[in-house]
């Protein structure tokens, strides 16, 4: 593992997943444009964004685990949403890539450390939404 | 209602202010959202619940797309920010609740009055230390071989080898939970505080603060925004706008750091901080009732303060230059 240089592989995972996601993010935009509506809103009530009752769309509104369905309909709203979810494991991945250099070094203090950061993102993601 | 070409302005327009606060935060290590937030409240009248929501992507993708610049320059530790990111991400878990708890009890006027004096509040150490390029040395202490805090990287305005070696963890780690919480209250990536968390108590070299922060803004806003996505606090349209937006300005701000003097960087960073903080601490108030002028002479007056602020440090720094010898070389 001395010749794997680990920050060229984060800094690979980064560009890739910023580029995936903004690919996403920009066909969700042309396919929201071009369609004038998504996920059964129209194209003016999506682009509303006052925040009262009768609001248009939030994040609350998208259930993560119909994203791959509402991709597979060429919804722009599920594009966006994927494209946004792709930010967020991006920044994940750099941890697990780390957890993977210092697990492969051996270096039990930065495994731990690193467990940590996981678990801390983990517990935002999957008990959290419990919680709300 | 707006009709279809005023949709699409509308859009590009948001994406602007993006591109904006995508290269100050990028310049400034302060990531995206500390700008976009102010610009998207106060310029644009966005509920701050959703510029918060759309700030908090914009700052991953800040960190995303610039820290993969700044790892291939090999100027961020890596090290060290992953031993950080354990109290910036449990911070931002507990910040990110309580600023549900905000939104829900009608509060949202302390997350204006709190971000504009967070803002404020980190000019101060990075004042003091206007002209510190590198360091002072200090005597390294338990945790800096612990917790790996030594390093080097090649400076190419100095034209050399730069040896640094942090210290005071400890004191790192207690101010990095602060800016998880604040990024996980405020929506931003708490930049500024992670920042001056390296700079003051760790004392590390300003490159290397700027690129790490950058680097863990992104782990920090990740946290925040998965419990942000559940509360209903990201609106797809105003979030994809602003991170194309963000993404473009910290991909040209990165391009620039690398060759900027930190001096530049510092002013920047410094009159920004001064106009947006009082501005948001004017709205906060305002929205109780607690300030007695109308909108334009809010900005007129934080825009006032900020440039005499910034004139004052200017001739501060011409004539009582405070570090004279790192001066001179430069």
């Amino acid at each position: 593992m001395k010749n794997f240089d680990d920050t060229m592989v984060v800094s690979h995972f980064l560009r890739g997943g910023s580029i995936l996601s903004v690919l996403f993010i920009v066909s969700g935009i042309i396919l929201l444009f071009v369609k004038r509506e998504g996920d059964g809103f129209t194209l003016q009530q999506i682009a509303s964004y006052s925040y009262s009752l009768a609001h248009g769309i939030d994040s609350k509104d998208i259930p993560t685990n119909s994203i791959i369905q509402g991709v597979l309909k060429l919804d722009g709203i599920y594009f966006i949403a994927l494209g946004l979810w792709l930010l967020i494991f991006t920044s994940i991945s750099v941890v697990v890539v780390r957890l993977v250099w210092f697990a492969a070094n051996k270096d039990k203090k930065f495994v731990i450390i690193t467990l940590v950061v996981l678990f801390n993102l983990f517990f935002a993601m999957l008990i959290v939404p419990s919680l709300l | 209602m707006l009709n279809f070409i005023g949709i699409i302005i509308r859009f590009f327009s948001i994406m602007l202010a993006g591109v904006f606060s995508g290269f100050l935060g990028s310049l400034t290590g302060l990531g995206g959202g500390t700008i976009l937030v102010p610009v998207l409240t106060l310029f644009y009248g966005i509920p701050i619940i959703f510029a918060t929501g759309a700030s908090l992507i914009s700052t991953i993708a800040t960190s995303d797309g610039s820290a993969s610049a700044y790892t291939k320059e090999k100027i961020a530790n890596v090290n060290l920010s992953i031993s950080l990111e354990m109290a910036t991400t449990g911070g931002a878990i507990v910040g990110s609740f309580v600023a549900i708890y905000m939104y829900a009890h009608s509060l949202s006027w302390i997350v204006y009055v709190i971000f504009g004096s967070v803002l404020l509040f980190s000019l101060y150490p990075a004042v003091k230390k206007l002209h510190s390029e590198i360091p002072k040395k200090t005597k390294p202490d338990w945790s800096t071989r612990f917790f790996k805090l030594s390093g080097s990287y090649f400076d190419e305005r100095l034209n050399q080898k730069i040896n640094y070696e942090g210290s005071r963890w400890y004191l790192g780690e207690t101010i990095m939970f602060f800016a998880g919480f604040f990024s996980g209250l405020l929506g931003i990536g708490s930049g500024a505080l992670k920042v001056l968390g390296m700079d003051w108590a760790l004392n590390l070299p300003m490159k290397v603060t700027t690129t790490t922060s950058n680097f863990m803004i992104g782990i920090t806003a990740a946290t925040s925004s998965t419990i942000y996505w559940y509360a209903g606090f990201i609106q797809p349209m105003i979030a994809a706008a602003t991170a194309i937006g963000v993404l473009i300005g910290a991909y040209y701000g990165s391009k620039v750091l690398v060759r900027i003097s930190n001096e530049n960087i510092r002013l920047i960073f410094f009159s920004v901080l001064i106009f947006l903080g009082l501005d948001m601490i004017f709205s906060g108030l305002d929205k109780i009732n607690l300030v007695f002028v109308d909108t334009v002479f809010q900005f007129s007056f934080a825009a006032a303060i900020a440039v005499i602020t910034i004139l004052l440090l200017f001739f501060h720094e011409k004539f009582m230059p405070i570090g004279g010898k790192v001066s001179e070389k430069l």
